[in-house]
């Protein structure tokens, strides 16, 4: 019984630990916004910062905040008054004039303190020049260089502006994706384990797997649907990934329509694998290579990093791999019941 | 030599039938010069953005209905003819070369309606030309593979068309891509790029169709 099906209890022990890692772990400390996002050159500012997740109360002595433009130029803060744990009022005197020549240029956050840790917010101001001169601007710049940054050790999953606690669906709508190439895999090798040796089991193994694969096909769009609404502003954005995925669940629909307009059973078996292998082939250009050429919304393409830098870091990857590992199984435990219905219906046709 | 040989004979076969039985060529293209007429007396002037899309649906709907025939002309007893006495890659080949041939004219004569009946928009005709060769092979070989497997179940023509638009959809768009690099709607200098995809696709598409067809067609 334990050796029979041990790996059905692993999959749903590693979906659990998925499941319950990935929605209790909390995210770093980061900073949502800052208020007003524009400021003019020679006039002393001050912003309202909103936390996220931070504890300025406590930290108020080691509190320290930058305007940083590049590595070599970043301007400190004049004082920094906490309001409370989630609200900050950071007064900046910005120099008459800027190191550089655009017009306006954004300035990325930087906040730092002992409990917390530092935290970043990109393109968080815009500072307009008046008159351009980079030498003025070279010799009236206060340079505060970032030094002896604070890092804090602890199991927390970064914080992406776009994203926010939405990054913890990156555990679930990505592995079903892996989960279902994988299922999608199983059921070419019973195709053509299914032509070499034309046992029907083989058949019912492929049919069953491409059911399961299918439907977490469907459930990998449902959850990249409702995480675009929060991110992108709309569950279907024409993103190329998208139409690519919705083209391929036809394909896969399409296998259960050739299914049923076969009467004769053995041709319904040959017939299906042989459209299972193409459809598979046709499957790789589709998803691999059609998404990575063109510009997309998602991570991986267009120049952004897929799977990497701040977008997946090591604690990540403690849940997200052995959720690809988890779903599989469970994917493989769903085909595997389909397979028995199966069998069973024949049982009792025959009957 | 053998299968040149045969694909050569079944290639004759093809062309010779097609011109015996002419009522299909010429149905076809009634079908297509009357989807032209009817598209622009329905639009009058055509913008080069719907131009491009009303070209390739037009295309694609007269290549399936040219295609379907292909495999469902050839009854039970012929085709047990051909079983003895042929080799599949031979006779798979032969029905895509011939389909790539034949597309491509009626492909050509789409462009040729259009040109007649509203102008010519296309300003790179030899880009546009390649694209419309690329389209025709990729066009050809799936629609010939998915004929075949298509004529095995009951209804055919609805069959055909579920199961190969879907597939070529990806062949549909670079090729509305290229094109409209052609019609100067989109500047691109990386086609090759374009053109590189298709082919790609094209490739592994056709090795499929080897591999595939000989357990297709036994009985």
């Amino acid at each position: 019984m334990i050796q029979k099906h041990w790996w059905k209890a692993l999959g749903v022990v590693i979906l659990i630990y998925s499941f319950t890692a990935g929605m209790l772990v909390p995210l770093k400390p980061g900073i949502v916004e800052v208020a007003p996002q524009s400021a003019a050159t020679g006039t002393t500012v001050e912003f309202k910062v909103t936390g996220y997740n931070s504890h300025y109360k406590e930290a108020e002595d080691s509190l320290r905040a930058w305007l940083k433009m590049d590595n070599e130029h970043a301007l400190g803060a004049d004082k920094i008054n906490v309001l409370d744990d989630q609200h900050l009022r950071v007064t900046f005197s910005i120099p008459e004039y800027l190191p550089n020549k655009d017009r306006v240029k954004d300035f990325s956050l930087l906040l730092d303190n002992t409990v917390d840790g530092a935290s970043v917010l990109p393109s968080a101001v815009f500072v307009t020049q008046d008159s351009i001169d980079p030498a003025m601007g070279q010799a009236a710049w206060v340079n505060s260089p970032i030094a002896n940054l604070s890092s804090k050790d602890a199991m927390n999953f970064p914080f992406r502006n776009i994203l926010a606690e939405g990054i913890r669906n990156t555990y679930y709508h990505v592995p079903l994706w892996f989960a279902m190439i994988l299922i999608f895999l199983g059921s070419v090798v019973y195709s053509i384990r299914y032509l070499r040796t034309y046992d029907p089991m083989y058949d019912h193994r492929a049919q069953a797997l491409n059911t399961a694969g299918l439907l977490f096909g469907i459930l990998g769009l449902v959850t990249g649907s409702i995480w675009a609404k929060f991110t992108w502003g709309a569950y279907w954005n024409w993103d190329v990934k998208q139409n690519m995925t919705a083209i391929a669940l036809l394909i896969y629909l399409a296998y259960f329509i050739l299914r049923n307009s076969f009467e004769d059973d053995e041709q319904k078996a040959r017939i299906s694998s042989v459209y299972n292998l193409f459809a598979f082939a046709a499957l790789i250009p589709l998803i691999y290579v059609i998404p990575r050429l063109t510009d997309s919304l998602h991570p991986g393409a267009g120049g952004n990093p897929a799977m990497g830098g701040e977008d997946l870091d090591n604690t990540m990857r403690m849940v997200f791999y052995p959720a690809i590992i988890g779903w599989t199984l469970i994917g493989l435990w769903i085909a595997n019941l389909f397979y028995r219905t199966k069998q069973l219906e024949h049982r009792l046709l025959d009957l | 030599m053998q299968l040149a040989k045969e694909i050569w004979f079944l290639l004759r076969k093809e062309v010779k039938l097609e011109l015996r039985m002419n009522y299909a060529i010429s149905g076809i293209l009634l079908y297509l010069f009357s989807t032209i007429f009817i598209v622009y007396s329905a639009f009058r002037t055509v913008k080069p953005e719907a131009w491009n899309a009303l070209f390739w649906i037009i295309v694609l709907f007269t290549s399936v209905s040219a295609i379907v025939k292909s495999f469902v002309q050839e009854n039970g007893g012929r085709q047990l003819y051909f079983y003895s006495i042929v080799n599949p890659t031979a006779m798979i080949l032969s029905k895509i070369i011939y389909n790539i041939l034949l597309l491509f004219l009626l492909s050509l004569l789409t462009w040729l309606g259009f040109v007649f009946i509203g102008g010519n928009p296309i300003r790179d005709a030899g880009q546009f030309i390649l694209a419309l060769f690329l389209g025709s092979v990729g066009f050809s070989i799936t629609f010939t593979f998915i004929s075949a497997i298509a004529v095995k179940a009951n209804n055919s023509s609805t069959l055909l068309a579920v199961l190969s638009f879907p597939l070529v959809i990806p062949i549909l768009l670079t090729l509305i891509k290229l094109t409209a690099n052609a019609l100067r709607i989109l500047n691109d200098t990386g086609i090759q790029r374009d053109v590189l995809i298709l082919i790609a696709i094209d490739m592994l598409l056709l090795s499929m169709t080897f591999i595939l067809y000989p357990f297709l067609w036994r009985d």
